[in-house]
């Protein structure tokens, strides 16, 4: 089989025009973009070819309306659906393209959210096997993880087929997924991004928000603190996906997906966070020019000025990892028991536990969480973590040491920790930052 | 004269960012140094016992660091890698963007005067410390600066030198035009192996370079444009050499390969010398093609006995002359070996099966050192994915800083 023809649906939405670009121009196959107008679908060929920084692809770009759906998907080797979240959308949009679709087509979904295996079942029978979900991360340009979720239905083969185009074809870094909650790469990312929320709350009167990104920052394996990447994400975004979570998993992490209610308050305000310039963080101007962050207090509910902590265990980590002297770094922040060290090394810790907790729900291969958070989130991959901290005997005591009893219990640590592989296939050197 | 062996090396990332990682000089060599003596299987405490015996030495290629990172005195900084080279013998070598090769023909003459047992050659760059009109700026101190880089940088001499290859052979300009669009796919689709190449994510087809002149990319130099050259690029590579006596005792049992051969000439450094000497060769670049016939006798072998090539693609335009210099074809006729696809990455004579510097990067300084290293893994099939598919006993590289002007070549084989 050969993908020659593609139609995305509702190629005007963010990820819809980037996947449009991937397809165009690494898959080289002509795409149909179909939005709901033809302005849209014309102003996103032009913004899909950007996105590749190629404008060669622009002839394999076709805009369309809805309303050619039936003749693009007869057309069609693969079909990827982008529409909006909910099951009603899609079922509308599955109503409109059943009855043409080819028998030998591929339906993928981009749904990051919703059940692969509910959606299958809206498809009529004959069409359920070659349904199955396939979740890109924004943009994909620069992301390349790319999440295969096959339902119940799905044929085997094609998902086969599928994960190797991904791979060899649209240079994607391919990881099989089961169909759980959010997948993988989210649900990692969120735990850790809405526990360090949840720990603004807890930790307001020590500056909250702006606090526990200085304790979370760029130099603990990642190129933008938790709390902010919730801001970059948008409010209502990082709400879908942590409620979903929360309502559909039950394992020991479950109530560090609860949304702190002062994120609900600012969604309730319309604070949305980077898109709509306000929201955990905001960038002011002052009458001299210059720009200012802001936060948000929780504790008063208005924005202030951004803090410059400085943390002596942070400092010596940033010094370390600046030099490259990585076992310094790690040595400073192992060895310093203030607060912010500790709550930054239990942080690291829960990571690499819920994350191998994770994959085993999701996945036969759990080289696959690494592969999820570094090219998904661009984090330092879980298994890297272990390797960073002294290797897997080193890091059970660290979490024997720096978990709570009653944690720990939950998570079960040797088991957890059975049958890790020796390390991961991840250099954890390039993540660590030499910075704040 | 004393054989020269290549124990191993490494390089760096080349798609990382260190100035956006926060880290500095000292990072890039820790971490690259002590990876290339893993992979030699060199300790550091072998190096403070060579030391005791005075046997071992460092070469560091270095070529803009006084203005990209305020630093001279570039072969001291090996002291701060580690205190086993406290005392080693450790000097910088500039060359412009040959400063890697530069740097290995250094160490390669040490060890062929039997004055060290093992020579560490090194070679960095941390470019992204300024932005991109900066960077063309202090690239353009690699020509004569009073005459050429009022009027023009780096780049304008590459716009030139293609001209005047279309001038002296009067070959088809279209035809041209898309061989060198056809050689940045190449570099692209090679990159796409490679696990430590720059553009190993992103997209580029013979397509979409040979639309020179539209926003996505756009004209840089006369007809060439920004798809036929390279990017910024941050990095490091260091090769780890030994003596036939030091290998026999460290690593009997391995096969390795020696340094067969080598070539260094400087051309005139002004562009308009350089064409005005041509007028009367059958070469653009005759200093560049003497190199390489310097490489050819040294070694006693001829084109028909390399297997692979890396050469030095800063510009597609730079890598087609080339093609010839190295005695793949006569000149005039290098595009020829673009569309038949010899020089592709299955085909009989693999040209940068590593992405070179279009597709791999170019970390000026690191570029010679890299290539280097890139022919040891071609020759130990330790290339993984970019690992060509046929058998690999001899490969060439050249390297050139400047319009062309300081050239080296090497032949690295198996005995």
């Amino acid at each position: 089989m050969e993908i020659k023809t593609v139609t995305v649906i509702g190629a005007n939405g963010t990820m819809g025009c980037n996947i449009s670009g991937i397809f165009a121009s690494f898959g080289n196959a002509k795409v149909h973009m179909a939005c709901r107008s033809m302005e849209k679908a014309e102003k996103a060929v032009a913004r899909a070819a950007k996105s590749v920084r190629a404008e060669a692809i622009a002839e394999n770009l076709v805009p369309a309306t809805f309303d050619d759906l039936p003749a693009c998907v007869a057309e069609s080797d693969l079909i990827f659906e982008s529409v909006s979240e909910d099951f009603e959308t899609k079922e509308d949009i599955i109503h409109r393209i059943a009855d043409h679709v080819r028998e030998d087509a591929i339906l993928a979904t981009g749904t990051s959210g919703l059940s692969i295996d509910k959606l299958a079942e809206m498809y009529p029978e004959k069409l359920r096997s070659r349904f199955i979900g396939m979740h890109f991360f924004n943009p994909p340009y620069t992301l390349t993880l790319c999440e295969i979720i096959p339902s119940e239905y799905t044929d085997k083969e094609m998902a086969k087929f599928l994960m190797q185009y991904a791979k060899d074809k649209l240079v994607r870094t391919v990881v099989k997924v089961a169909d759980t909650a959010a997948f993988l790469g989210n649900r990692i990312g969120f735990q850790f991004i809405n526990e360090a929320c949840q720990y603004a709350e807890m930790y307001k009167d020590n500056g909250g928000i702006d606090y526990i990104d200085a304790i979370l920052g760029q130099f603990t394996g990642r190129n933008m603190p938790p709390i902010a990447t919730a801001d970059f994400v948008g409010l209502d975004v990082h709400k879908a996906i942590v409620d979903n979570i929360y309502n559909n998993t039950k394992d020991y992490a479950r109530s560090t997906f609860i949304l702190p209610d002062y994120i609900q308050k600012l969604i309730d305000q319309g604070k949305l966070g980077r898109k709509v310039k306000e929201g955990l963080y905001k960038t002011v101007v002052n009458e001299a020019g210059k720009k200012i962050q802001y936060v948000y207090d929780i504790d008063s509910g208005e924005y202030r000025e951004k803090m410059r902590y400085s943390f002596p265990f942070a400092k010596k980590m940033i010094d370390s990892l600046h030099q490259g002297d990585y076992k310094a770094a790690f040595d400073s922040l192992k060895h310093n028991h203030s607060i912010e060290a500790e709550i930054c090394l239990s942080f690291l810790i829960k990571y690499v536990l819920y994350s191998i907790t994770a994959v085993k729900l999701a996945s036969d291969d759990l080289h696959a969480a690494d592969a999820a958070m570094a090219t998904g989130f661009g984090w330092v991959p879980p298994l890297a973590v272990i390797d960073a901290l002294g290797g897997k005997n080193e890091f059970m005591k660290l979490a024997q040491d720096r978990l709570s009893s009653e944690l720990l219990a939950r998570i079960k640590l040797k088991e957890t920790l059975k049958d890790l592989p020796a390390g991961s296939y991840y250099d954890f050197r390039s993540y660590f930052k030499g910075k704040q | 004269m004393n054989k020269v062996y290549v124990l191993g090396g490494a390089q760096t990332d080349f798609e990382r960012n260190w100035s956006r990682e926060g880290k500095n000089v000292i990072a890039m060599l820790r971490e690259v140094v002590s990876d290339g003596c893993e992979d030699a299987n060199i300790t550091y405490d072998d190096i403070i016992s060579l030391n005791e015996s005075d046997r071992v030495s460092c070469f560091v290629g270095s070529f803009l660091s006084e203005l990209y990172n305020d630093q001279s005195h570039v072969g001291a900084l090996m002291t701060e890698v580690d205190p086993a080279f406290f005392g080693v013998p450790s000097i910088r070598v500039e060359a412009a963007c040959a400063a890697g090769a530069a740097a290995i023909d250094a160490a390669v003459t040490k060890i062929n005067a039997g004055e060290a047992d093992v020579a560490i050659v090194v070679g960095w760059a941390l470019l992204n410390t300024v932005d991109a009109a900066t960077n063309a700026s202090y690239t353009a101190r690699g020509t004569f600066v009073e005459k050429e880089s009022k009027s023009s940088d780096l780049v304008g001499l590459y716009g030139r030198l293609t001209d005047a290859y279309l001038e002296k052979y009067g070959v088809d300009d279209k035809r041209v035009m898309r061989a060198l669009a056809h050689l940045t796919e190449l570099a692209y689709e090679n990159g796409k192996r490679n696990p430590k190449a720059q553009t190993r994510k992103l997209f580029m087809n013979e397509k979409q370079a040979n639309m020179r002149g539209c926003s996505t990319n756009p004209l840089i130099a006369g007809r060439l444009a920004q798809s036929d050259t390279v990017q910024i690029t941050d990095g490091a590579a260091v090769v780890i050499l030994a003596s036939e006596s030091f290998k026999q005792k460290h690593c009997p049992d391995r096969t390795l390969p020696i340094v067969k051969g080598r070539g260094f000439h400087v051309a005139p450094l002004e562009l308009q010398t350089k064409l005005a000497e041509a007028r009367v060769s059958d070469y653009l670049l005759p200093w560049t093609q003497r190199t390489v016939a310097q490489a050819y006798k040294s070694a006693g072998l001829t084109a028909n006995d390399i297997d692979v090539f890396e050469l030095y693609d800063y510009y597609t335009s730079a890598e087609l002359i080339e093609l010839s210099c190295v005695g793949l074809c006569k000149p005039g006729e290098e595009h020829t070996l673009v569309e038949n696809g010899t020089i592709a990455f299955d085909g009989a004579k693999p040209v940068n099966p590593s992405g070179g510097l279009i597709g791999g990067g170019h970390p000026q300084s690191a570029t010679g050192v890299r290539m280097f290293l890139d022919l040891y893994k071609q020759l130990t099939g330790t290339a993984g994915d970019y690992q060509i598919p046929k058998p690999v006993k001899n490969g060439l590289m050249l390297n050139m800083g400047g319009s062309a002007t300081s050239n080296y070549a090497f032949i690295l084989g198996m005995e």
